[in-house]
């Protein structure tokens, strides 16, 4: 486990299309730790990305799928991407559009075992 | 929702249908309570400004006699729900705010769009004449004869 | 057993929301009181309005006081939103049988019958049809004829998901007030989970939208969740419904994804074709 968030994020931020990665309270919505291109806003990031992954949790919990562990958010011009890495915090990224969702889907899974 | 001035009433409805709170309570400095969502009766709005303002009165002086620069805003939390407590400046002087959330939403929304309508409440304030330096001797009347208009007591 | 209609009334009065006005209102249907079981019944419809049990109960009440037009529309309107429904297809074919239809009245207890393979009744009920005998010799069948025709009756649409694979527990199409429009969902243990997953998925997609909007990331296509047992993915077919498809977690996503679209398209027509 380690608890240099900041340095977790930077292989994130170093993929293709990625525009930002932070670590959230998952509770609080608040930012833990961020890096984030300029003109991203942070707070409204993690505030909406922490209540999307409650309502998804909250769902995938009560109909009994199992413990959400990817959450992929895609839109017309990116896509937010979510990591429940420990009851406490959320791993978060937002990318742009095209960009290889796998790997980055790979690297967030690789940061939130290493949170764990 | 009632306000005492209209041009409050979008910014706050705004905010509250965003962040989910349950109760907001806008106020003067002096206490005259300017809006109101969710309370249900003047007792209630009445200890709530109250108490709001005394807390944002000895959280200032606690910064004060530390040194340090005074804290913007407050958040109780509790299990079920948290109290968020703010200062902000405005055309017509500096404003408290009192919001009260539960689990249906959570402290960064309420923080996002609680900006979010300061922005909007600084835009839509008429100008008038600077604010009147704030006497405790005027917070009481001030309190009693805005919970008369917003209640009818 | 007609229940205790004093004690049903304390539990609505507890808690209006509870479904307990099914229990009710037939109840009171049952001893002759249809005026308070019509209330009953309207009360609950206008909060659970896409409840098929609901429609149903009213459906009856109506039937009972042989207002069989709007019986007929309210049974139709429960094949609307649960195709197979047993109480609706049963009392759609004593009204074809109360107008003389043979043919349609022998359709729909068939399908009563297919939904509910162990109600002896109905299948004798369909034999004695079939072979020109009658069914109902209950009072209600010695009731004067129906002078009113019966409305021309559209075929009930299908589930948005007939024909696909999972259609009864991998396919949920949910609306915006939380009720399960179509198809159902279950857990990996074969649980029933549709109608807690319906009653979240409009929440959900409300958020997503959200943070589409404030994030500008333009509007939002699907929301994926890969789960322990089975992922999922949400997409809105329209404005103001949800729809998720579900999958085995260890099949490739974008299979799930390619589910997911076809479904929202069928969904979509099916939407079209019953509003």
């Amino acid at each position: 486990m380690i608890r240099d968030y900041k340095a977790l994020l930077e292989p994130l931020t170093r993929l293709r299309g990625v525009r930002g990665a932070m670590v959230v309270a998952a509770d609080d919505g608040v930012v833990v730790v961020d890096a984030l291109m300029d003109g991203m806003k942070g707070k409204a990031l993690a505030a909406l990305a922490a209540a999307l992954a409650s309502r998804i949790v909250d769902l995938s919990t009560r109909a009994s799928f199992g413990s959400a562990r990817f959450i992929q958010l895609q839109a017309a011009e990116g896509s937010l991407l979510l990591v429940p890495a420990t009851e406490q915090l959320l791993l978060v990224t937002v990318t742009g559009r095209d960009v290889p969702l796998g790997l980055t889907r790979l690297e967030m899974l690789k940061a939130a075992e290493r949170m764990r | 929702m009632r306000a005492l001035e209209p041009w409050v009433i979008r910014p706050l409805q705004d905010f509250v249908s965003e962040s989910s709170a349950r109760l907001t309570l806008l106020m003067t400095a002096s206490g005259q309570v300017v809006a109101q969502h969710g309370f249900t009766g003047a007792l209630d709005l009445m200890s709530a400004a109250a108490l709001g303002a005394a807390i944002i009165s000895s959280s200032s002086e606690i910064a004060r006699v530390m040194d340090w620069p005074p804290f913007r805003n407050l958040v109780h939390q509790g299990q079920r729900q948290a109290h968020y407590l703010a200062w902000f400046d405005t055309p017509r002087g500096r404003w408290i705010a009192l919001v009260v959330f539960g689990t249906e939403t959570n402290l960064g929304l309420v923080q996002v769009f609680f900006e979010q309508m300061v922005e909007e409440l600084a835009a839509a304030a008429p100008v008038e004449s600077p604010p009147k330096e704030v006497l405790a001797v005027d917070f009481e009347r001030e309190l009693n004869a805005s919970l008369r208009a917003l209640f009818g007591r | 057993m007609i229940e205790d209609i004093r004690a049903l009334t304390a539990q609505l009065a507890a808690d209006p929301t509870s479904l307990v006005f099914l229990r009710l209102g037939e109840a009171l249907r049952q001893r002759g009181q249809l005026e308070a079981a019509q209330k009953v019944a309207l009360t609950g419809l206008s909060r659970y309005p896409h409840l098929p049990d609901a429609h149903d109960l009213y459906a009856r009440i109506l039937a009972d006081r042989h207002d069989y037009a709007n019986a007929f529309d309210e049974w139709d309107m429960v094949l609307r939103i649960a195709p197979n429904h047993v109480g609706a297809n049963k009392g759609i074919g004593f009204l074809y049988y109360r107008a003389g239809d043979r043919e349609n009245a022998v359709r729909h207890l068939q399908l009563a019958l297919a939904a509910d393979p162990g109600d002896d009744g109905l299948r004798s009920a369909i034999d004695r049809l079939g072979g020109g005998g009658e069914v109902w010799d209950t009072p209600e069948a010695a009731q004067p004829e129906i002078t009113e025709p019966l409305p021309a009756r559209t075929p009930p649409a299908p589930d948005p998901f007939f024909g696909f694979e999972g259609s009864v527990n991998r396919l949920l199409l949910a609306s915006a007030d939380g009720l399960r429009l179509g198809g159902g969902l279950a857990s990996t243990a074969g649980e029933d989970v549709s109608e807690v997953a319906a009653a979240l998925v409009s929440g959900a997609a409300r958020e997503a939208t959200r943070a589409a909007k404030l994030l500008d990331l333009g509007e939002w296509r699907h929301v994926t969740v890969e789960c322990g047992d089975l992922s999922f993915c949400l997409v809105q077919p329209t404005s103001d419904t949800g729809l998720i498809a579900a999958m085995d977690t260890a099949l490739p996503v974008g299979q799930l994804h390619f589910l997911a679209e076809r479904a929202s398209k069928a969904a979509t027509s099916w939407l079209e074709r019953v509003r």
